[in-house]
């Protein structure tokens, strides 16, 4: 029997050639993009553990597991060293990128080295990333190589870089002065525990949050392509059934009808199976490029392990010999033809539960901000039903959160088919032509059918319109929302009380004050004075208060920091001037200036209040940013927080958000084909089931134009009903989400959005309409004749 | 000895009746014509004696065995050794050639390919159709696919030969040939011809005809050749 089933399904005819092409396809296609998914998760977890070496300083990173936990670790600790090394990890950027600094000295021959480097590098030495090196052989030393005192004496191998493009250095000191340094700390082995497993690591990333959000990502892609392979092997079903029933006549018992079923099943998969590798192989390099994490990948890192190519290439098969005979037992496969063991009812209403318990659920997130009744409705808040407090931590939201949006996919699923059924009789109701009648009822009496063809879109579209919905709104009020360029452009060196040991003193160093003004394109320098009343053990002002304060006079030089209150001397502001969070007298605008809050402190006393920050402007020049970092590194060694922009603290989250939207954009521009090739076989395979009473019909005098018309609505009405009700979820599930995390108000996505959904929707009425041709082919009056 | 028989068989498809206590016999050899008017129940009663439906009440014997009451696979097997098909149309298998059309059952039946593809060959010449074998059904006319069909009806040797029309989708004059080949086949083998039509012409070649009326066995004649 299995050669038999070999033989159908190989040697069936351009008929059976095609069916097995196809749906090798589409399993290759969901092979490959399983295979793909599997390696992004793997991805992840080794970028997390390239970062495990530089938590090396943190107290307890080595031993932060718990027994049973370190028993667990794939890489125990290294022993102790006899040696231990001096430590200190800081951030600095450059051209927008931020920098890893780690500054070490070593104690004595013994001392633990790093991974990617082969010594320890001495005082005046220093390795650097392949990319750092890149910068500093480009770049001015007055910008870059400067901040780094001495030589490079080699360069940190890719063992040590999470992603290939990451700026590295490790400075040499001696022990005596980098002991000296805020922050410094002795470390006598290098850390291998993965940052998701330390509770106190500083670098790295809880990958909890990444996998789920790589969860929903997997699910929007690999839905469509479950449901292309489904769509696949329902081609010709009819005729295959037929088939089988004349096997049957001819005496072929159920089991043997079955092995047969299976085979032809079974060896399209394996075809796929062997091309979803190939296929994961031609994604791997792409994707290694998006930084969904905010860093991008080694290739390498995006891998498989034994077990994932074992379930993938045993699982795939295995599976699609199962699907197919539990298709089977859907049929009765009788000599004398095939009939369904179940009429499929018609959906009923009930099947929009899941569809609302999803909704339900954000709702119930959604954060109990007071306010009147009607304006909580409103704002769609009804936490006060549930005075539940609403997830603080980036994990607790996500656990929170997407149940809700995986609810809401599986109840769009769910509902679809009721939704086609719906619209189909409502148009049925109204349609006054033919054409519309016969595509509405079709619709009607097997709207499962119909809304199988477009579910893969739906989900596509969906995921797609959440994502960009959310994106495009944090981006505006975070990213978006730009301070005036004077501040956007300040480089500004603060205290903060991760640095509590270091002090700016009261003054600039007067040498330093000169090198900043000489500098090309700075073009200001305020000092920012600490504000005394700003007392964070002391209890809670009645009036605002913000940590900073500053002479009106010194306001008044530097245009676009603002100005004071008429008759005040000194103001309250922040470190930097920034005024996103910061309670003002008056917000800037393009046309009138930010007007900060009074002070009761004296322009006299400022003198003597320490310096909270030193500001300097600059014409927003890459050269001119860098050059003030650098001359302001150079005069405060040692800091852990190094001089930064507002743009810089920025970049790490617009990175992130830029990954997400490139994965948005990967889902729908995948999906959308994925659904469109499901769309066609659907359209396709429709048609050639139908072809006898169509040609009839043509027979009887029906005009092909008419035919044509059916077959497209068929296929038009369920793609744009459930493309509309998709991106409707879409949006209302981005407004809950940000409404309960954020209180942010949903911004509508850009034109690139869509940009995309036309494209989509356009080439899927392409692929219907590229079908009809196929109509006049198939439906020739030869056709009519009995086989 | 009856070969095969049906003890007043009744069978419905859902709330219509279509047989209501119809029996039968046929002897070894024997070409029976069962002849009525559409919807009198004939097809469903063939369909009941070669064991693909399963009568709600009634017996139905073959060869001395009680075949209604054995299970599917069982009934399978008897189709598949026992058993010839010949009906109007849609029995051929589409992706397969004449030649393994005529092969299958002995394929089913567990026999190798060399020796089922030469026996199918072997038939497929005695019908006229040398040099066709090849063919898929798609590329056969009318005739020819109903002459594949009796090779494949015939190839295992059956004792008994079910035939539900088998001229009813060809011109008069490709239905004689077809009939001329089927009752030589069988009467060469001593297979009995259990047939179907409602063409009196094609009854003529029956040795004996019944005629089916709402589901019951009416007149039982022996044909006189004309």
């Amino acid at each position: 029997m299995i050669r038999l089933g070999l033989r159908l399904a190989i040697a069936g005819g351009r008929e059976a050639i095609g069916r097995l092409v196809i749906i090798a396809a589409a399993v290759a296609l969901g092979c490959g993009l399983l295979l793909t998914t599997l390696a992004a998760f793997n991805g992840v977890n080794t970028q997390n553990a390239r970062y495990a070496w530089m938590n090396s300083g943190v107290p307890g990173a080595e031993s932060a597991c718990t027994a049973q936990a370190c028993a667990s670790f794939t890489s125990q600790p290294a022993p102790a060293s006899a040696d231990p090394m001096w430590w200190t990890l800081s951030e600095d950027h450059f051209a927008g990128q931020p920098i890893a600094r780690i500054d070490v000295a070593a104690t004595g021959p013994d001392s633990p080295v790093p991974p990617g480097i082969p010594a320890l590098p001495g005082p005046g030495e220093y390795y650097a990333s392949p990319a750092l090196g890149a910068d500093l052989a480009s770049t001015p030393a007055a910008q870059l190589g400067d901040r780094f005192a001495g030589r490079q004496v080699g360069t940190i191998g890719a063992v040590a870089l999470p992603a290939p493009n990451m700026l590295i250095v490790i400075v040499g000191h001696s022990p005596d002065e980098l002991s000296q340094a805020p922050g410094a700390v002795k470390v006598s082995r290098i850390s291998t525990i993965e940052p998701s497993d330390c509770f106190n690591c500083e670098v790295g990333m809880r990958p909890d949050a990444m996998e789920l959000i790589l969860s929903v990502v997997t699910g929007a892609l690999l839905f469509p392509v479950l449901i292309f392979i489904g769509t696949a092997t329902r081609l010709n079903a009819a005729r295959r059934e037929q088939r089988f029933a004349a096997m049957r006549l001819v005496g072929a018992t159920p089991r043997q009808v079955s092995t047969i079923a299976t085979v032809e099943s079974t060896l399209a998969a394996l075809a796929g199976t062997v091309l979803g590798f190939a296929v994961f192989f031609g994604l791997r390099q792409p994707l290694a490029a998006i930084p969904f994490t905010g860093q991008p990948f080694y290739p390498s890192d995006l891998s498989l392990n034994l077990i994932d190519v074992l379930a993938v290439a045993l699982g795939i098969p295995i599976g699609a010999a199962v699907a197919a005979r539990l298709a089977l037992r859907r049929v009765r496969i009788s000599p004398l033809g095939v009939t369904r063991r179940v009429t499929p009812r018609p959906p009923r209403w009930y099947r929009l539960i899941p569809l609302l318990l999803g909704v339900g659920e954000l709702f119930y997130w959604v954060a109990d901000t007071p306010g009147p009744l009607h304006h909580r409705l409103m704002n769609a808040d009804l936490g006060f039903l549930f005075p539940v407090d609403k997830p603080q931590t980036g994990t607790g939201q996500v656990a929170v959160f997407l149940p809700g949006f995986l609810v809401v996919m599986v109840g769009l699923v769910y509902a679809g088919p009721w939704l086609t059924m719906v619209g189909a009789r409502l148009l049925a109701r109204r349609s006054r032509r033919p054409a519309t009648l016969i595509a509405t009822r079709r619709l009607a009496d097997n709207p499962q059918a119909a809304f199988r063809a477009v579910g893969g879109l739906v989900l596509g579209l969906f995921v797609t319109t959440v994502a960009m919905g959310v994106i495009t709104t944090i981006v505006f009020n975070r990213g978006g929302h730009a301070e005036n360029p004077a501040v956007e452009n300040s480089m500004t060196m603060s205290i903060f009380e991760r640095s509590a040991r270091a002090s700016l003193g009261t003054s600039v160093p007067a040498d330093v004050a000169a090198a900043l003004r000489a500098a090309p394109g700075v073009t200001g320098l305020t000092v920012v004075r600490h504000n005394p009343d700003d007392n964070p053990a002391a209890p809670p002002p009645t009036a605002p208060m913000l940590p900073g304060l500053v002479s009106c006079a010194d306001l008044a030089k530097v245009p676009g920091y603002g100005e004071c209150q008429p008759g005040n001397t000194v103001a309250q502001v922040m470190q930097d001037f920034s005024t996103g969070f910061a309670p003002v007298g008056r917000v800037g605008g393009p046309r009138a200036p930010t007007v900060w809050l009074p002070s009761s402190a004296t322009a006299e006393s400022l003198d003597r209040l320490p310096i909270l920050s030193i500001v300097v402007a600059t014409d927003g020049s890459s050269a001119a940013v860098e050059q003030a970092r650098t001359i302001l590194e150079g005069a405060y060694p040692g800091w852990i927080e190094a001089p930064t922009t507002l743009a810089d603290s920025q970049t790490d989250f617009t990175k992130t958000l830029n990954g997400w939207e490139q994965l948005a954009n990967v889902v729908i521009l995948a999906s959308l084909p994925i659904a469109g090739c499901s769309l066609a076989v659907s359209v396709v395979s429709g048609l050639a089931e139908r072809k006898r009473p169509f040609s009839l019909l043509r027979l009887t005098g029906v005009p092909l134009r008419m035919l044509r018309r059916v077959v497209a609505l068929e296929s038009a009405v369920p793609l744009l009903v459930v493309a509309a009700v998709a991106m409707g979820m879409g949006l209302l599930t981005a407004q809950l989400f940000l409404r309960a995390q954020m209180e942010y108000t949903l911004r509508p996505p850009g034109y690139g959005y869509y940009l995309i959904v036309l494209v989509g929707l356009v080439a899927s009425l392409g692929i219907i309409g590229s079908t009809l041709p196929l109509l006049e082919r198939i439906t020739g009056p030869e056709t009519a004749r009995n086989d | 000895m009856n070969i095969v028989e049906a003890r007043d068989v009744r069978f419905s498809f859902g709330e219509t009746p279509a047989l209501q206590g119809a029996s039968l016999t046929a002897t070894p050899g024997e070409i029976l014509a069962v002849m009525g008017p559409s919807g009198s129940g004939k097809s469903t009663l063939l369909h009941c004696l070669a064991g693909i439906l399963v009568p709600a009440s009634g017996e139905v014997w073959f060869d001395g065995q009680r075949i209604d009451t054995l299970n599917e696979t069982r009934r399978s097997t008897l189709r598949r050794d026992r058993f010839g098909f010949v009906f109007q149309f849609g029995q051929l298998v589409p992706e397969l050639t004449a030649e393994e059309n005529v092969a299958l059952p002995l394929l089913l039946g567990g026999v190798r390919r060399a020796e089922a593809l030469g026996k199918a060959r072997g038939w497929l010449d005695k019908l006229g159709l040398d040099g066709l074998g090849g063919r898929r059904s798609g590329e056969l006319s009318g005739g020819q696919a109903q002459r594949v069909a009796l090779a494949r009806g015939l190839v295992t040797r059956p004792t008994v030969l079910f035939a539900d029309e088998p001229t009813g989708s060809l011109d008069s004059l490709t239905g004689e040939q077809v009939m001329e080949l089927l009752v030589a086949s069988a009467r060469e083998q001593g297979t009995t011809v259990i047939l179907v039509t409602h063409e009196p012409r094609v009854a003529a070649y029956a040795d004996r005809e019944v005629v089916v009326r709402d589901g019951r066995v009416s007149m039982d004649a022996t044909v006189t050749a004309s």
